[in-house]
């Protein structure tokens, strides 16, 4: 049999193997919580089917059973691996339908958290796409640097994966403590050798791993709804951030990174430069922090949404979050739509890049697609 | 907020929208276009927007009004281009729900926030090929996302003993 074609070559000539189903997932460390049944015919995948499910919780109807403060600790669950940037959009919408003005500072102070979970989910992105490459060395090195990120997180939220809701409501639950400016900084510049450390990898190990496999092209990409990095990666320089933007955006100055190929390590490429934007973009809400201290926030606990409705978009790290709130004016949404990268970029936009891959190459594709389970199933 | 590009962008839009379909958009104070239309112009409206530059299909969402037996569906639509986010509403009976599919216009991407709003709210999108169950497995209830589904009665009946004295709190 020919292993790379899938035939096998008899007394009649050259005729394919019949294929079978492989299953990649849903045993955690492999995949997440999360599976796709593979059609093979000898080493190339023929057929891709995403099975999700395994993580479904229904939180669009949870929310409609609670207030925003409850709602906005359950944002933090949408998605494990980036839930201060999950908190902001759903803390966007309820101020929206509310009307509420934040102030500078707790807007400062958002983006300063949503950027350093940015960079944190880029973290795990890099470790996980390393360990699926069979790369233990970067899944341990970007592990151990995440953890500085966590601690962070810990010092500031009091939580180091989810932050309890931090990014709430009418601001941020409570002011950086004394000292947050000082570590943020000191956090910076580990995050700049961790940098030269991923570039010096991404040279050698994932560029030769990545390099033209999982090719996605520009039209696919918006035909397939792909957003975030991996349209990016194939050429389209979108970014809420910068296309509509929220809080102090439209003061900051980033770039958009892009590149044509649309390959897993144009995605890896990306990943890495938009690490350096967040960088940027800390140290600039750093220099920009006002200085009066903020009160805190007091859930309003009998508070009621105005009667409305919004659709508020973010850009996060793995692409465009969305929330469709609708209030008829009771102190719960009447409705609560949680639109999320990865329903698109798991199922329509998965299927599409694995057909016809190589059996070797599915783990690097999936992980190169920066997933979350979590916030696909929701 | 939105740049001046944008302003523009929104305000041909809008005239467009209100001469050729005889709808009154709004735009909310976050700049975002908002429009409803009656279910027999919502794929002519669809397509329309589609030709205008509307090239990316954010969400696709369904609100459940039980007392007016409607569901509300909304179209979560950007323009890469114009940088417009607009928002199309269109209320369907909630008897029959039946709307035509996005998919020739917005692709798989359609496709796949159709399966969903099937199996959540039991909406039919005619030309949807596949609208299979995405999250439930073997379920045989009614579409659990509809207002008139008690998931906490279902939740108890389901996983809790009455008798069992450390579960007393969630029949009380």
């Amino acid at each position: 049999m020919n292993r790379a074609t899938g035939t096998e070559t008899t007394a009649e000539g050259s005729r394919p193997v019949d294929g079978f189903d492989l299953y990649f997932g849903p045993v955690h460390p492999g995949s997440g919580n999360f599976g796709v049944k593979l059609t093979v015919e000898g080493e190339r995948v023929v057929a891709a089917r995403a099975d999700p499910g395994y993580l479904h919780r229904g939180f669009e109807k949870l929310m409609e059973y609670r207030t925003p403060m409850q709602n906005a600790v359950l944002s933090d669950r949408l998605c494990i691996l980036e839930s201060l940037n999950w908190n902001l959009v759903h803390a966007e919408a309820v101020d929206r339908l509310c009307g509420t003005e934040i102030p500078e500072r707790a807007k400062t102070i958002r983006v300063i958290m949503a950027e350093l979970s940015r960079i944190q989910s880029h973290i795990i992105w890099y470790g996980v796409l390393s360990k699926a490459l069979g790369f233990d060395t970067g899944f341990k090195v970007a592990f151990g640097y995440r953890d500085y990120v966590l601690d962070l997180f810990e010092f500031v939220t009091g939580g180091r994966v989810y932050p309890a809701g931090y990014l709430c409501p009418g601001g941020v639950r409570r002011d950086f403590p004394d000292g947050a400016g000082k570590r943020i900084e000191e956090l910076l510049a580990k995050m700049e050798t961790m940098v030269r450390e991923f570039e010096a990898y991404d040279s050698k190990t994932i560029a030769a791993r990545c390099r033209g496999i999982g090719i996605l092209a520009l039209d696919d990409a918006l035909r397939l709804g792909a957003t975030g990095p991996v349209l990016r990666a194939s050429g389209l320089a979108a970014d809420v951030r910068r296309d509509a933007p929220y809080e102090i955006y439209d003061k900051l100055d980033f770039e958009v990174p892009t590149r044509e190929e649309g390959d897993a390590f144009a995605r890896s490429f990306i990943r890495r430069r938009e690490i350096e934007e967040s960088i940027k973009i800390v140290r600039q809400a750093l220099r920009r922090l006002p200085s009066e201290a903020l009160p805190p926030v007091k859930p309003k606990v009998a508070g009621r949404i105005p009667e409305g409705e919004v659709y508020v978009r973010n850009e996060i790290a793995r692409g465009e979050a969305g929330v469709y709130m609708r209030s008829t004016g009771e102190s719960q949404p009447y409705r609560c739509k949680i639109r999320g990268p990865d329903l698109l970029h798991m199922i329509p936009v998965l299927e599409h890049l694995l057909v016809g891959a190589e059996v070797a190459d599915v783990p690097a594709i999936y992980w190169s697609l920066n997933i979350c389970p979590a916030d696909m199933d929701r | 907020m939105a740049s001046a590009q944008s302003d523009t962008e929104r305000q041909e839009l809008l005239e467009a929208l209100a001469s050729r379909f005889g709808v009154e958009p709004r735009v909310a104070a976050d700049g975002t276009v908002w429009v409803s239309v009656d279910r027999g112009r919502l794929s002519d409206l669809l397509t329309f927007t589609r030709s205008e530059g509307f090239d990316h299909c954010s969400a696709i969402s369904v609100t459940d009004w039980p007392d007016e037996q409607v569901f509300e569906l909304t179209y979560h639509l950007w323009s890469y281009g114009d940088k417009v986010l607009l928002t199309v509403k269109s209320r369907v009976e909630r008897r029959q729900p039946t709307v035509d599919s996005a998919i020739p216009l917005w692709g798989p991407s359609a496709q796949i926030h159709e399966r969903e709003l099937h199996e959540l709210f039991g909406v039919e999108f005619t030309g949807n090929p596949d609208l299979a169950p995405l999250f439930l497995e073997s379920w045989d209830g009614p579409p659990p996302f509809r207002k008139d589904f008690d998931w906490r009665a279902y939740v108890r009946e389901a996983f809790y003993e009455e008798g069992e004295p450390r579960e007393q709190g969630y029949w009380d």
